[in-house]
């Protein structure tokens, strides 16, 4: 065998040294982050006549956890336990079209990727209001790693980010607790609290 | 050797030491103060001044005011902090199970025979619903 020869084949296996190492070395859940980018929103802030930015990582989950000592957020609680991060934007326009479809978009492009899946679609194209809920489950199928709900109506914006085992059915039962309103009642107005205004950045 | 040479030697002759005189210069020196200790004393001395001893104690308690302050501090940033990242918590769930469950109202509307607990089963079934 020449040396040209052996160049040939030593390439091919070069590559597939390299790929193999890489395989080795990536993180075993690596495209299973269930954190998205949602930075590409703040912009809209500025448009925006209310704004809930809540940007909560473990450590301050496990902060407000110790605080949370209250009957009424005991349920919520149980929610976050072993929540890894909570991240949520909502906009409030005073009038429609201050967001574009490429800002929603640019959230929707990382949800699709094969670990995610899109579990609700509801549209409402009297009402112009889009709500997709997806979820990341682990490659048994069981464990929910990740949620990510984006509700975009013609005056509101709202992505919600959920990282950790989250229990939709908990999430969903806050209903008329924490100060939750019933679906029955006025969502709109009373989604957000007088205790929180001072959370609201304008 | 001359006279003079006879007298230098007579004088510079070697002469044993008088009885007791090691044990005489070793009990001497036993009583002097050691190098240190004599800067240790004019510093006990010092400290013992009554207006140092004053400015002493409060610098002292000055320092425990201090600690006790900063401890303080830290203790109202932690509980403001925590009191903080629970109203987020709080307005987190609430916006994300209000979305979550207006979501679900939408879909039972278009699914009406579809149980309450659909969304649970649609993880693996995937439903997608438009309302015009």
């Amino acid at each position: 065998m020449n040396a040209t020869q052996g160049r040939i084949y030593i390439k091919p296996a070069l590559i597939l040294f390299g790929a193999m190492l890489l395989g080795a070395f990536s993180p075993p859940a690596f495209g299973q982050n269930p954190k998205l980018d949602i930075k590409n929103l703040e912009p809209l802030a500025k448009k925006a006549s209310e704004v809930v930015d809540v940007n909560l990582d473990g450590a301050l989950l496990k902060l407000a956890s110790k605080f949370m000592t209250s009957e009424d957020d005991q349920e919520g609680l149980g929610i976050i336990k072993n929540l890894k991060g909570i991240y949520v934007k909502n906009f409030e326009f005073d009038k429609p079209g201050e967001y574009s479809q490429a800002d929603v978009e640019a959230i929707r492009g990382q949800l699709q990727t094969p670990s995610w899946s899109r579990i609700v679609s509801a549209q409402s194209k009297h009402e112009g209001e889009t709500t997709e809920i997806y979820l990341m489950t682990a490659s048994d199928g069981g464990t929910v790693l990740g949620m990510a709900i984006i509700n975009a109506e013609p005056k509101e914006l709202t992505v919600v980010n959920i990282v950790g085992p989250i229990d939709i059915d908990k999430l969903s039962a806050l209903e008329g607790k924490m100060g939750i309103p019933r679906l029955g009642e006025k969502v709109k107005e009373s989604s957000k609290k007088p205790e929180d205004h001072h959370e609201k950045q304008k | 050797m001359n006279p003079f040479e006879e007298k230098l030697r007579n004088a510079l002759r070697r002469e044993a030491a008088p009885e007791g005189f090691a044990e005489k210069v070793l009990a001497r020196t036993r009583g002097l103060p050691q190098p240190g200790e004599k800067a240790w004393r004019q510093f006990g001395a010092f400290l013992a001044l009554p207006v140092l001893r004053g400015a002493l104690a409060a610098a002292a308690v000055c320092l425990v005011i201090a600690a006790g302050v900063v401890h303080h501090e830290r203790q109202e940033r932690w509980r403001r902090e925590g009191e903080m990242a629970r109203v987020q918590v709080r307005q987190a769930l609430r916006i994300a199970s209000v979305k979550l469950n207006v979501a679900r109202k939408k879909v039972r509307e278009i699914n009406r025979e579809t149980p309450p607990s659909r969304l649970k089963c649609a993880v693996h079934e995937r439903p997608q619903g438009v309302i015009t």
